[in-house]
């Protein structure tokens, strides 16, 4: 035993024998099924382009891709609004409240996301606290707030705001207060200090959760199908109908390859620009 | 002499980059050997060479008549003491010195006492049961010392342990190595940059350069005798200026202007040859005349660092600038900028051919 | 901007609160403020085998799904970060492919491939699939704490006497534990949360807690899954807290010598 792995060693054969497991595990079980998907949008129900072409030109799969999209995009720009001022507001208090914000944000992190839709489908639902809050601000005939793209949209930024705040607070911390200081001391304040000195020192981190967000996002199923309207689905779901009610897995691969194109495109053109290991760390 | 540990043309290429080439040597057992030199000058590579975790590109190294070339390391029996000492975080102090003893199919009950007393032996006793996290840097020393000789290892070998420690700790450590070896008798090999730690503790000081034995010789010999310009430069504080033979003992330097100098115990050099003539700070004079007896030249004096005990004054000799060490009390009367004359003895001036 | 900052946090915490007291409702639809409290919803949790079962379906497979996903990355954690080779690049970005993939492209796939493998619905098809998307994370936990380890250790192993089986035993492993752990943990919540695959691939006698839980609140909303959510949620606060509170109370203990004095 020693002798083979001091010979495997010697050809540089050893890294590679240990790689294999792993390897041939993953070729087996992810490249296979992921292939699978490539094949059968091209292959059922017959060999063809038929299925995208339907799901690039009908005017319900172009309503669906626009609706993800323009979705994906709000959500993210509402974590930045949401994640940036909570990020500075750690990064300005004294270490213990930073600790208990932080807190807060890894356990939301940590909470599955099955579980936090179902608390917001608890939040808002008819009989719900929200419901029961506005009520007691007296507001009459309050609107239906549950399976709306208010509720899935507002949810999924519950979701993903920690993904915003973690990247931009963790870039922030870094930044040296003496910069800021002498910022300050040459003149500037309040906003002209957020444009010249934070906005662009955090950028990296903002570009980085920015991303994050939009491409989980893209690829949502669990809380849009839950909580979302019927009527304005998001791909996922609409990929999750065609499967399981209808059994198309042509048109449902179509979709999914599409979508895992669009993802794997938006990380390449990050990954030229900043590089991939940035984004988990 | 003869020798237990012997390297003979060790060679260690990187491609095209020479990092040692031909180093040759004989330690006798029991010596306590310094590898001396700067960084990237091939000590430590040598080292990893007689350690077996760097493999010569040519030649051997052999110990007790022992060829090692194709031994792993943990065949070799020798110890070794890292840099940053290396213990087992996840092990006690005593369970660190048990180690070697475990591998060697010792049990544990008489493995750990036996560690204990080892322990002892290095001035830790009752440290056992700490974990090296919870020892300062001085006793996680001591700790691998005593980790590095409990089995008895043919070879003791320190690269540049003491680096960081605080002056005060670093020489009751030199002191306390020093003590150690010489107790057990244990043939040692010391790396270090530091040369006033390879002048204290050496039987014999190798000093390295460029990969290469610049020159090996016992610490006061390589002092007063060094056989290169590296050696004089590197070893000591040295005044180095360029000069040419005239006659057996006669050269002449623009600097200094004639110098005399003793032929016994120097290199040959004939007339007409360039030489480098070397005089250490501390066997200079300074005075407002020239001195009877002694050799002079004129220098103009451009700073002086007063240390209290001593005073360093920085002058100019014709264009060169030369260090001379004087007594504090004797420096009091000299001022910057002023002309003085620098004078010594004959005996002070030391022929370097190479 | 403090004020927005508060509502902000509000709006973090509330969510996450909220199921705590609803778990405890007595009444039988989702009703706040609930008319009373107590603990029948818990009671009914622990005596329903539809929902044992489940629960314990997720927590049998994440640990297979462990030890499979262990068993996979820590050797090739090794050969990547302590190797040079061709073709290195390429196996990083293999690796941290499954990250990349929507999870509804893989359920799809999974559907399909493991429907003609006769795998669909069974614990086994949802290990095989799951340990792939537990592969991501538990690598990069892993050679993190790879990268970070000190070689000299090992050396000095070595010119101890210790062979490389050895050392790997006695010095990397027991050194490498915490990494190992805590990859293990992170591949364990990958697969015990996963939701979308499950959705699609487990069922029957394999059915997930999560898979569960969504067919559930999609017909009925029943308030059990505030009980489950709640079990849930502390789960991960006291994962979170634990360890903060343990290294309080160790400090506190080990007030003993003086790490930092002069030899």
């Amino acid at each position: 035993m020693a002798s083979l792995s001091k010979l495997a060693e010697r050809s540089n054969l050893w890294p590679w024998l240990l790689l294999l497991p792993l390897a041939g595990y993953m070729a087996i079980f992810f490249v296979i099924p992921l292939a699978d998907v490539a094949i059968m949008s091209v292959t059922e129900p017959k060999p063809s382009l038929a299925n995208y072409e339907k799901v690039l030109t009908g005017a319900l799969y172009q309503k669906v891709f626009l609706n993800t999209f323009l979705t994906a995009a709000l959500v993210t720009v509402c974590c930045l609004l949401v994640g940036f001022p909570l990020a500075y507001l750690m990064s300005v208090s004294t270490p213990r409240v930073a600790m208990l914000i932080l807190l807060l944000v890894t356990m939301s992190f940590w909470t599955s996301f099955l579980v936090r839709t179902y608390a917001w489908m608890v939040l808002l639902g008819n009989n719900g606290p929200a419901i029961w809050a506005m009520g007691m601000l007296g507001i009459e005939n309050p609107p239906r707030l549950l399976f709306t793209r208010f509720s899935s949209t507002l949810a999924m930024v519950h979701m993903l705001a920690p993904y915003m705040i973690m990247n931009i607070y963790s870039v922030m911390k870094k930044i040296d207060p003496a910069l800021v200081r002498s910022a300050e001391s040459l003149g500037a304040r309040g906003g002209s200090l957020l444009r010249h000195v934070y906005l662009p020192l955090t950028a990296p981190g903002i570009a980085n959760g920015s991303v994050l967000v939009f491409v989980i996002c893209l690829g949502f199923y669990v809380t849009p199908v839950l909580l979302g309207s019927p009527r304005e689905q998001m791909i996922a779901g609409l990929i999750g109908h065609q499967i399981e009610e209808f059994l198309n897995f042509g048109l449902g691969s179509a979709m999914a390859m599409i979508l895992l194109a669009v993802t794997l495109a938006i990380l390449a053109v990050y990954h030229r620009r900043f590089g991939l290991d940035k984004l988990w760390g | 002499m003869s020798s237990y540990l012997s390297l003979s043309g060790i060679n260690k290429t990187y491609g095209n980059f020479t990092a040692l080439g031909d180093v040759n040597l004989e330690v006798a057992k029991g010596e306590f050997v310094t590898f001396l030199g700067p960084s990237g000058s091939g000590k430590t590579t040598t080292l990893m060479i007689i350690a077996g975790f760097e493999k010569a590109t040519r030649g051997a190294v052999t110990i007790g008549g022992t060829d090692l070339s194709d031994l792993d390391p943990h065949q070799r029996n020798i110890g070794i003491v890292f840099q940053n000492y290396g213990l087992f975080p996840h092990r006690t102090a005593a369970e660190n010195v048990f180690f070697p003893l475990q591998m060697r199919g010792t049990k544990r009950g008489p493995g750990l006492r036996r560690a204990e007393e080892m322990l002892e032996m290095v001035g830790l006793a009752g440290f056992g049961h700490r974990y090296p996290k919870e020892l300062s840097g001085g006793q996680q020393q001591r700790v691998a010392l005593a980790r590095a000789l409990v089995f008895e290892p043919s070879l003791l070998l320190l690269d540049e342990p003491l680096g960081a420690l605080d002056k005060n700790l670093r020489e009751q450590m030199q002191i306390e190595i020093k003590r150690i070896q010489r107790a057990l008798g244990v043939t040692t090999i010391f790396v270090t940059h530091d040369q006033t730690e390879a002048m204290s503790m050496s039987d014999r000081i190798v000093v390295f350069d460029k990969g290469a034995i610049e020159q090996a010789g016992a610490p006061l010999d390589i002092y007063h005798r060094p056989q290169t310009r590296f050696v004089a430069g590197f070893v000591g504080e040295s005044n180095l200026v360029p000069a040419r033979i005239e006659a057996e003992g006669v050269a002449q330097s623009p600097v200094l202007g004639r110098v005399a100098y003793l032929p016994e115990g120097q290199p040959q050099a004939a007339p007409g040859q360039e030489v480098t003539l070397m005089i250490r700070p501390e066997h200079m004079k300074l005075s407002r005349a020239p001195l009877d007896g002694r050799m002079n030249a004129p220098m103009r004096i451009e700073t002086i660092v007063n240390y209290g005990d001593n005073a360093l004054v920085i002058g100019r000799a014709g264009d060169t600038l030369l260090r001379v060490r004087v007594l504090g009390a004797d420096v009091v009367i000299l001022k910057e900028g002023e002309d003085c004359t620098l004078s010594w003895l004959p005996e002070a001036a030391r022929l370097v051919t190479r | 901007m403090r004020l927005f900052g508060f509502a902000i946090v509000l709006f973090i915490a509330a969510p996450l609160v909220i199921v705590v007291p609803m778990s405890f409702s007595t009444a039988s639809s989702l009703q706040f403020p609930p008319p009373g409290y107590g603990w029948q919803y818990y009671v009914s949790y622990f005596n329903d085998p539809g929902w044992l079962r489940p629960t314990w379906n997720s927590i049998f497979i994440a640990s297979a799904v462990t030890v499979l996903t262990m068993l996979l990355v820590t050797p090739a954690a090794f050969a990547l970060v302590r190797h040079r080779f061709r073709g290195k690049g390429a196996a990083n970005v293999m690796m941290m492919m499954p990250m990349a993939v929507p999870h509804i492209v893989m359920a799809v796939g999974y559907y399909s491939v493991f429907g003609q493998m006769g795998i669909v619905h069974t614990k086994i098809g949802v290990i095989l699939a799951h340990t792939c998307l537990s592969v991501p994370i538990a690598f990069l936990v892993l050679s993190a704490n790879l990268k970070g380890f000190d070689r000299t250790l090992e050396r000095a192993a070595r010119s101890l006497g210790a062979t490389p089986a050895q050392t790997f035993w006695h010095v990397t492993l027991p050194i490498l534990r915490p990494g190992l752990v805590i990859s293990a943990l992170f591949a364990f919540i990958q697969s015990f949360d996963e939701t979308v695959v499950a959705i699609f691939i487990s069922g029957r006698n394999a059915e997930t807690l999560p898979r569960k839980m969504f067919d559930s609140i999609r017909q009925e909303a029943d308030p059990v899954i505030a009980v489950i959510s709640t079990l849930l949620f502390v789960a991960v606060a006291l994962g979170l807290i634990a360890p903060i509170l343990w290294r309080a109370a160790a400090k506190s203990l080990r007030r003993g010598p003086a790490p930092a004095g002069r030899a």
